[in-house]
Parts: C-alpha cells; sequence; structure tokens
C-alpha cells in the first residue's frame, strides 16, 4: 500500500511539474523556467546528499563520462515538455511522450545499445505500444 | 498540432536515453548523487542555450511568483517518490502505476484548466482513449515480461 502511494504520487508530481513549468514559462521564459527550477532542485539535492553523508558519490569516475552528462538533456526535455504543453495540451503531450519515450527504450534494449543486456522484442510489447497510440488516435478524434 | 506532436516526441526520446544514462550513474552513485548531478547538469544547460538565444534577458527574472522558487523542490519529490515505490513495488509495478497516475492527473489539469492552462473540456471520448492508452501501459509491462528490462528505466529526476 505505502509503495502504491509513492508511485502514484510520483506520477502526480511529474505532472505537475510539467504544468507548473508552463506557467512558469509564460511570466519568465522557458530558458529561464528551466534554469531556475533546475537551479533550486539541485539545491536543494545536494542538501539531502550532504545530510545523508553519502560517499558513494566519489563513485562517479568510474562511470563512463558520457553517461554523466545524461542530465544536459534536461534542458532540451523541459523546453519540448512546455512547448508541447502550450500547444496540444496536458494529456495529449504526456501520452505521446510516454508512447515515445516506451518505444525507443523498447528499441533501444532490442539492441542492446549502450552497453545494455540485449533483450528480445517481443510481440506483446509491441501490441502494448500500439494500443497506446490508437488511444492517442480517439483523444484527437 | 504537428508542432505539438513533434515537442512531445524529441521529449519523450531524450527522456528515454536519459533514464538510461541516468541509471547506469545511479548504479554506482546512489539516487541523490544522481540527481544532484542530473539536476546540476540540466541547470547549467539551460543557462548555457538561454545564454546564446535569449542573452541578458536569461538573468531578467522581475516576473517571478515567490513560489516559483520552490517548484523545483518537486524534482526532489519525484525521486523520492519512484525510488520508495520501486524499492516496494518492484520497477515494473512501480513504473506502471506513475504512468498511469501521471496520465490520470493530466486529464484532470486539462479538464479544470489549472495554474492558466487552456481548459480542455472533459470528454466521454477522452476517458476512453486514456483508459486505451493505460491498458497500452499494462499490455507493454506486464504481458510477456521481459526480466532485466527495468534497469533501463530508473528515475527520472528532471522530467
Amino acid at each position: 500500500m505505502r509503495g502504491f502511494v509513492f508511485a502514484f504520487l510520483g506520477g502526480a508530481f511529474i505532472t505537475l511539474q510539467g504544468v507548473a513549468n508552463t506557467r512558469i514559462s509564460q511570466d519568465i521564459g522557458t530558458w529561464q523556467a528551466a534554469a531556475v527550477t533546475q537551479f533550486t532542485g539541485f539545491l536543494m539535492a545536494m542538501l539531502i546528499l550532504m545530510f545523508i553523508r553519502d560517499k558513494k558519490w566519489k563513485k562517479f569516475k568510474r562511470v563512463n563520462p558520457l553517461y554523466l552528462t545524461g542530465g544536459a538533456f534536461g534542458a532540451v526535455i523541459i523546453f519540448s515538455n512546455v512547448e508541447a504543453i502550450q500547444k496540444i495540451g496536458v494529456t495529449l503531450s504526456i501520452a505521446v511522450i510516454l508512447i515515445s519515450q516506451l518505444g525507443l527504450t523498447f528499441v533501444i534494449d532490442g539492441n542492446g545499445w549502450f552497453g545494455l543486456k540485449r533483450q528480445k522484442m517481443r510481440l506483446p510489447q509491441l501490441i502494448g505500444i500500439g494500443m497506446m497510440v490508437i488511444g492517442v488516435v480517439i483523444l484527437r478524434l | 498540432m504537428i508542432l505539438g506532436l513533434i515537442f512531445s516526441l524529441v521529449a519523450g526520446s531524450l527522456l528515454s536515453i536519459q533514464n538510461i544514462f541516468n541509471s547506469k550513474v545511479n548504479e554506482r552513485a546512489g539516487s541523490w548523487a544522481t540527481t544532484t548531478l542530473v539536476l546540476g547538469m540540466g541547470f547549467l544547460a539551460s543557462m548555457a542555450i538561454g545564454l546564446i538565444f535569449e542573452g541578458e534577458k536569461m538573468f531578467n527574472l522581475q516576473n517571478m511568483e515567490p513560489w516559483y522558487w520552490f517548484s523545483g523542490l518537486l524534482g526532489v519529490g519525484v525521486v523520492t517518490c519512484l525510488v520508495q515505490g520501486m524499492r516496494l513495488l518492484g520497477p515494473t509495478y512501480a513504473i506502471a502505476i506513475v504512468l498511469t497516475s501521471q496520465l490520470g492527473f493530466a486529464l484532470i489539469f486539462d479538464s479544470f484548466g489549472w495554474l492558466g492552462l487552456e481548459k480542455v473540456a472533459f470528454t466521454f471520448k477522452q476517458l476512453i482513449g486514456v483508459l486505451v492508452i493505460i491498458g497500452g501501459i499494462f499490455v507493454f509491462k506486464f504481458a510477456g515480461a521481459r526480466k532485466n528490462q527495468e534497469t533501463s528505466k530508473v528515475e527520472n529526476a528532471a522530467g
């Protein structure tokens, strides 16, 4: 039950984040909104990291430097998310984001890119993505 | 319309790659160190791109409402919830619920037009559309579930 509540709230926060970024962008601009919100989030995460005295961050050195840059995508992700919400609304934006996210992850897993263990592509996953696309079409009918 | 769809496709693709990268960092450095790095990188990239396109306007924040400063803390809430959710339920269940809740709240936000959103009238058609998408998520996640695939979908701190 507690796990369910966490997962449920996590989803709510992700949606709220997109909507809040869109609202903030109207007043100060999208890149400004992306910078400000990620900066305050960064400060808070760093405080927590110091508080829990987790020394594991020293292991950054042992990670392929390419993977350390993933966060930089956040700028373009927030920008695109805000633009999409302004143009097609929250529901449709999130639905299409999920389709492309699950779809690309599926392709990456299937090919074993980025050193991931190669997974067999299976029909049910394709059917699932197909259903999501049909759902989006229904939204737009 | 088309442009909105393209922006969504771009965001989703980048999220997919970002989640894979982040989960690799997460394996070694733990979730708070990863979140700190991810948000710090995102901030630097936003500043850099913003300075290129907008120059000094990047520092013009006079229209800030006080709550805007705290909005960034949502990212911390997201990480906490996802990490705890996955620890307690396992990744497959947790992510399926996260995605479902994301869509459900999206529908609510559109229907009420909260936070200055353009109101999208709630219709039966929309409800069906969202339910079919959620059905798709569950088929994707549970039917013939593939083991180990979940490592690529760990957290999404900056989304």
